[in-house]
């Protein structure tokens, strides 16, 4: 199916533009959740809505009869989830203020008791309208994929409430979640700003019900604020992130939900929309985690390894420096000082020849100019941490030579200066080994 | 003249803080080290002053007046552990926190908050790292922030919650220096410290603290060898704990 017509076929647009308006609403008000550390309260007051939902749909019900319009049904509903949601929020408050419980045992009460009461409401309606039944499922998994253009345009609505909220308040928001009581001391009405994260959780929450479900609101909420958390270094840049990866995940849940199905060419297949886009949100967010290049596990881990490489590197080239500057050497002789494999050891020295820090030639191994310089470098580091150990920082002589062994790759430019002056140019380290000096080098 | 800040009977007996009782003094321009061991209610007399701690009883008159009515003329440097340093925020948008009040329609920043942001970005030797996000700063450089923070609030009281703490050598002279000239320029600043090597050389006027007042005044009368007995020893110790179990008693605990 041409990309496009997700945007415009009428069957498509209703779940492809209402779900990226959802997702980006609710990414907004998540991420600032979870800069408070509050992320769990998504989950606990989505679970709360449930009895809401239940009753929001009987008493339309009670009201309409059983041909209520889908209009009238779904604002019933949105009423009733937003009403329990507060409630829930209300109960959460009442436990950790009055009652003084953790805030962790609260959310879990509240989530269990409003679930547990919704669950017990829908078994009722269950039997008494078995047509409505179907109607509450659907909020509790959500079903993106029968959304209409009523949808469309009551979604733009609360999703624009939202974001114009978010973005006429950004400073507000920034103030009072880096630093609350110094907002409060600058003016800023502290109590009113927290009302209003709460009143935009709430609208977010009933606003994703419908698409993804109440059971998996939470991921909707947290996981593309976590993945841009990977990479802000701002708080715009942080909402900005995480708009796009909100939006992105929107549009690739309803894309894979069609195209899989269709590209396995497996007709009773089926795909849920809500789901695959919390699946397709998550696999982002473990991408970020994994792959950002500052934080991420992965670039962390490549770069320890590199760390470790230079360390062995240049451990060669003191071992060679040490054996004698200008004579040749054999790999015998530095696999004695050294330990690692003698087929890692080659490849070391053929990385350091192509480098053009030592010379090869049968086996007979010797330092270039460059490599002596280097080597007599690494050297002079090392006894220079040496000395300011002991004579600087009192350490006894015989503990200092393995910190110096990890400090000789880690010293910069700079504070082998600052070094120098404050050992007065030394000769000697404390072992009365000499200290190859600056000029020469 | 108004004194710049005036405390009168405070008491404070709150649940995680250290209580303070029956605090009065009447400070006058300059600067001004608040002094006392740990647990003596140092940030708690800060926070009670600003507000964000409430008092059981007392006044805090800031130049004559409630804070509510001059608010924009003091500003709060809080300790550096009070906030998550791992917040996606840069050096320039936690120093333009302090102009909030100046800012204009829907708070977006102004040529004229551009520019103060920049110079007391400079004054405080961190242009270099205007862009960095602030979990690449050392504690000094943090401190730095902090200070400009509140700089450009352009105020005329600071009340700076233990600057001195976690910070190198250079941002500790480069700090007392400062201090000096906003003193010279008529400003009052609050510095809560708990080191007693350094008072007498910085300070002017001294408040020394152990959930009571033991003395208040120009360093050389306040500085005396009883005085510090008196707040460094036991005897006060036990006053605290009294409080804190009249609290538990009040509560039903």
């Amino acid at each position: 199916m041409n990309i496009l017509d997700y945007f415009f076929d009428p069957i498509f647009r209703g779940p492809t533009i209402g779900t990226m308006l959802m997702c980006l609403s609710a990414a907004l008000v998540g991420a600032i959740v979870l800069l408070r550390r509050q992320s769990l309260v998504g989950e606990a007051l989505s679970h709360s809505t449930y009895p809401g939902v239940v009753l929001g749909a009987a008493l339309a019900g009670v009201l309409f009869g059983e041909s209520v319009s889908n209009t009238t049904m779904s604002i019933f509903i949105l009423t009733g989830a937003a009403i329990f949601a507060f409630l829930g929020w209300c109960g959460i408050q009442f436990l950790e203020r009055s009652l003084h419980i953790r805030s962790d045992a609260a959310l879990c009460l509240i989530l269990s008791l409003f679930f547990g009461i919704g669950v017990t409401f829908a078994s009722d309606v269950q039997f008494a309208y078995s047509s409505l039944y179907m109607q509450i499922q659907m909020y509790l998994f959500g079903q993106a994929a029968t959304m209409t253009d009523f949808h469309i345009a009551l979604y733009s609505l609360l999703s624009l409430l939202v974001i114009t909220i978010v973005v006429v308040f950004q400073r507000e928001l920034e103030l009072v979640t880096f630093d609350r009581q110094y907002a409060k001391t600058i003016g800023v009405r502290t109590f009113l700003v927290e009302a209003w994260i709460t009143l935009l959780l709430i609208l977010a929450i009933v606003i994703g019900i419908r698409s993804v479900g109440i059971v998996l609101m939470s991921a909707m909420l947290i996981a593309p604020a976590a993945a841009a958390r990977q990479l802000a270094t701002s708080f715009r840049s942080l909402l900005t992130l995480t708009a796009l990866v909100a939006v992105l995940s929107a549009f690739l849940g309803n894309y894979l939900s069609i195209e899989i199905p269709a590209l396995l060419d497996a007709g009773s297949l089926s795909l849920p929309t809500g789901p695959m886009i919390v699946l397709v949100a998550t696999v982002l967010c473990l991408f970020a985690l994994l792959f950002s290049p500052g934080r991420g596990v992965v670039l962390r881990l490549v770069r320890r390894l590199r760390f470790r490489h230079r360390c062995l590197c240049e451990n060669i080239l003191k071992t060679l420096w040490k054996l004698g500057a200008r004579e040749t050497h054999t790999k015998a002789e530095i696999l004695q000082y050294q330990s690692l494999s003698k087929w890692h050891l080659t490849l070391i020295l053929r990385q350091l020849q192509w480098e053009g820090w030592l010379s090869l030639s049968k086996g007979n191994i010797q330092l270039t100019h460059a490599g002596e310089q280097r080597g007599g470098h690494i050297v002079r580091l090392h006894r220079l941490w040496e000395l300011y150990l002991v004579t600087c920082a009192g350490a006894g002589i015989e503990r200092v030579h393995r910190n110096a062994e990890e400090m000789e790759h880690i010293l910069t430019p700079e504070i082998e200066a600052e070094l120098t002056r404050l050992l007065h140019n030394p000769q000697k380290d404390p072992h009365r080994q000499p200290i190859p000096p600056q000029e020469l080098l | 003249m108004k004194h710049p800040l005036s405390v009168s009977q405070l008491t404070v007996n709150y649940d995680n803080t250290p209580s303070l009782w029956d605090i009065s003094f009447e400070a006058p321009q300059g600067l001004i080290g608040l002094i006392g061991p740990n647990g003596a209610g140092k940030s708690t007399l800060i926070k009670a002053t600003m507000g964000l701690v409430e008092p059981l009883s007392g006044k805090i008159l800031f130049f004559g007046k409630p804070l509510a009515e001059v608010y924009q003329r003091i500003a709060y440097v809080p300790q550096r552990e009070s906030v998550d340093w791992d917040y996606p925020i840069t050096v320039r948008d936690v120093v333009m926190m302090g102009r909030y009040g100046h800012l204009g329609l829907l708070k977006w920043p102004r040529q004229a908050d551009e520019e103060a942001v920049d110079h007391m970005l400079e004054l405080v030797g961190m242009t270099p790292y205007t862009h960095r996000q602030i979990s690449q700063l050392s504690g000094g450089q943090q401190q730095r922030v902090f200070l400009a923070r509140a700089l450009v609030q352009e105020a005329d009281l600071y009340l700076m919650d233990e600057p001195f703490i976690g910070i190198d050598h250079a941002t500790e002279t480069f700090l007392i220096n400062l201090l000096r000239t906003l003193a010279a320029k008529g400003k009052t600043v609050f510095v809560v410290h708990h080191d007693l090597n350094a008072v007498e050389k910085i300070f002017d006027w001294v408040v020394l603290l152990n959930v009571r007042l033991v003395a208040a005044g120009p360093t050389q009368e306040v500085f005396t060898a009883d005085n510090l007995r008196a707040a460094y020893g036991t005897s006060y110790s036990l006053l605290d704990e009294a409080f804190k179990i009249a609290l538990q008693k009040q509560h039903g605990v």
